[in-house]
């Protein structure tokens, strides 16, 4: 059978020693050296190694998912896959039309309008001029960005960016496509939008690699996965076996660490770190959209790796372009919280959520007693979740909030007989 | 390097659009546009012909000394602005070379190729100082013109290239070639004619390809004459260098993404 890709053995070493390269710090490196007379301690070139001994294959069709740690070799084997690098040793076998996502808004020109950007980008994917005039009006349709095409991209939003960016990348039909978390970035509906094209192309034989710290993603899109740790494979399977082995370790690792007090703090997760933040109604709809009337909880779970004493903290709302709708604070709220060795839940109730239709998430931050420094060296953040309103669509126009209302209207009445308005103050109805 | 000929070719498109965005940028900010292309060797000529007509008189027979510098110094302004770009071009693209893969060599040869442009619009300044200063027109210019060009292209890419990939691992380049440059510039016949270099030294003066190009250029456009063997002699050099260059580049072009 078809391979589109083939990693056999592949090992890649970085070095971090290259640094050191100006004449005057070499010299001085040596007079130090000399100085103290000690040989032995030369310019030490420290290698790391990205990726050790990665074996996999991937078929017409498949979907693979990477999933594992920050700094566990995904964005390696991406850049490897992409050709932007080489393999220090091992073979790596690519057979196919090649299209990357790998990070946001690469291959665009921040002075050049969206426009002049498709083609630039398309030709670096590798199409002819011609190719990309063909699937111009479908990119952009995509792209949902007709309005803005002769904008320079500079002033699009991130979201603006990530829909341009996958559009040109999945509307000129490769046959491998790479894509690394940026659909973060997107609103909830694009990224509906991304599945769909993606399942698409995975129908028409296209092979995906695909990164992402969402599970949920993952397992909508991929086939399968590979969980990589510390550059090595250390299991592979089906998308819902390798999240639950990887949240199982997830798990471990913090509650061995809640029991350890040698290892009580680490600068990996700092003193406390937030494993979880979710986002509860009372009532929802049916497809699980929260409802703007109704109260909503914000659950922050997190573990505290040492008695921390007295922290505030601090909750984001933001809304899927990116704009944040309120930041909601326990030391404006004057709410006393005081955290110990171990877990607990901090809770936030909005009474009501007073939210317009739209897709939003919440971020949580804990900060230390005068509420100035964060304390947690990740933001804890929840899924998106969705916002049914009264208006069921927005536009730029329509604001951010619907608080409660109540209309009233009191005409001034013509004076009887000539028809004129009369002089009179209005009569101001008592607001209750 | 028949396979990476191919290969640019393939990606013309992108050559292109990578051209058009270099000239576009460059041009955005600037009052002047592309009268710059003018300006600059319009510049120099002023400055040298005052100084050498005025205070240190140079030989240069029959022809008046603004079209005897400018001759050389338009394809010179070609030469160093290019490596300049061309040295920075692959630098200040990290953040595309280290995210996407497309041919490498695309970003110093585009840098080239704008500053080509510049070089055709100061060239029809020439034609125009030609007239004025009623120089006859040599035929064979012609077919000559685009040949030395041709030869002064192959040389700025294999210096070029070699210098962008460099320039990745050590920043000394960029102020390496600036002063390299500034030598050069004396070492070529610029302000003098050949004449003046004594007759002992012109083997080893010949063996700066630009000496041999820039001769070249003045033997058809001015002298109305064909060019000497040392236009072959620099072609020759021309290509080891060439040669060279891209052999480097392609050796280190995939270490371009690991350097952080």
């Amino acid at each position: 059978m078809k391979t589109h890709v083939k990693f056999e053995n592949v090992t890649k070493q970085y070095n971090l020693g290259l640094t050191r390269t100006s004449l005057p710090s070499i010299i001085s490196g040596w007079l130090q050296r000399s100085l103290r007379q000690d040989a032995s301690s030369g310019v030490q070139s420290r290698s790391f190694l990205a990726l050790e001994d990665v074996n996999f294959e991937l078929r017409p069709g498949e979907s693979l998912a990477l999933v594992g740690a920050n700094g566990a070799g995904k964005t390696t084997i991406l850049k490897l896959l992409a050709n932007i690098t080489k393999p220090t040793s091992g073979s790596i076998y690519m057979d196919g039309h090649l299209s990357a996502l790998i990070e946001l808004g690469a291959g665009f020109h921040p002075d050049l309008t969206g426009r002049e950007n498709i083609f630039l980008n398309g030709t670096i994917l590798g199409l002819s001029r011609k190719q990309i005039a063909s699937q111009f009006d479908e990119i952009v349709d995509f792209s949902e960005l007709e309005q803005f095409i002769d904008t320079p991209v500079k002033r699009y939003s991130s979201g603006m960016t990530v829909r341009l960016g996958f559009a040109v990348a999945s509307c000129i039909n490769p046959e491998i496509l790479l894509v690394d978390e940026v659909l973060a970035v997107g609103d909830a509906a694009f990224q509906q939008k991304c599945m769909h094209r993606i399942r698409d192309l995975i129908g028409k034989g296209t092979s995906i690699i695909f990164v992402s710290h969402n599970f949920y993603l993952i397992q909508a899109v991929c086939n399968r996965a590979l969980y990589l740790e510390k550059g090595k494979v250390k299991n592979q399977g089906s998308p819902k076996e390798i999240i639950a082995l990887y949240e199982q370790d997830l798990h471990q690792k913090r509650t061995a660490k809640l029991e350890n007090l040698a290892h009580a703090s680490d600068d990996e997760t700092g003193d406390v770190e937030i494993t979880r933040v979710d986002v509860y109604g009372t009532q929802s709809t049916e497809s699980g959209s929260l409802v703007n009337n109704q109260p909503v909880q914000i659950q922050i779970h997190y573990n505290a790796y040492k008695p921390l004493g007295k922290v505030h903290v601090s909750v984001f709302i933001r809304r899927s372009d990116g704009l944040t709708c309120c930041m909601l604070r326990t030391k404006l709220d004057n709410f006393e919280l005081s955290l110990d060795r171990g877990q607990g839940t901090v809770s936030l109730y909005l009474e009501p959520l007073q939210l317009i239709t739209g897709t939003y998430y919440a971020e949580a931050w804990f900060l230390n007693e005068s509420d100035s420094i964060g304390i947690v060296t990740r933001a804890g953040r929840s899924d998106w979740f969705s916002v049914k309103g009264s208006v069921l669509s927005y536009t730029d126009d329509s604001g951010v909030f619907e608080p409660h209302t109540r209309w009233s209207h009191q005409p001034y009445l013509p004076s009887s007989g000539n028809g004129t308005f009369a002089e009179t103050q209005p009569v101001m109805t008592q607001l209750t | 390097m028949l396979i990476q000929a191919r290969q640019l070719y393939q990606s013309r498109d992108l050559l292109s659009s990578w051209t058009g965005r270099n000239i576009r940028a460059r041009y955005q900010q600037s009052a002047l546009g592309w009268l710059w292309a003018i300006f600059q060797p319009a510049a120099q000529v002023a400055i040298f012909s005052i100084i050498f007509t005025r205070i240190v008189p140079v030989d240069t027979g029959d022809i008046p000394y603004p079209v005897f510098s400018y001759v050389a110094i338009v394809p010179w302004t070609l030469l160093a602005s290019s490596l300049t770009d061309m040295s920075q071009s692959i630098v200040t693209n990290m953040g595309l070379v280290t995210k996407i893969y497309f041919p490498r060599e695309i970003l110093p040869v585009a840098a080239m190729l704008a500053r080509l442009m510049d070089f055709g619009i100061a060239l029809g300044l020439l034609f125009i100082l030609m007239v004025i200063f009623r120089v006859p027109f040599f035929p064979p210019a012609l077919i000559f013109l685009p040949l030395i060009l041709i030869i002064q292209l192959f040389l700025i890419v294999g210096i070029g290239l070699g210098m962008s990939a460099a320039n990745v691992f050590f920043r000394d380049v960029q102020s390496l070639l600036a002063l390299g440059l500034q030598l050069w510039f004396y070492a070529s016949p610029i302000i003098y004619p050949i004449s003046m270099v004594p007759e002992r030294l012109r083997s080893l003066y010949f063996l700066n390809p630009m000496a041999g190009i820039l001769e070249s250029y003045r033997d058809i456009l001015i002298y109305q004459r064909l060019p000497g063997p040392y236009l072959i002699q620099s072609a020759v050099i021309t290509m080891i260098i060439f040669v060279i260059g891209t052999w480097f580049f392609k050796r280190v072009e995939f270490r371009f993404a690991d350097i952080i």
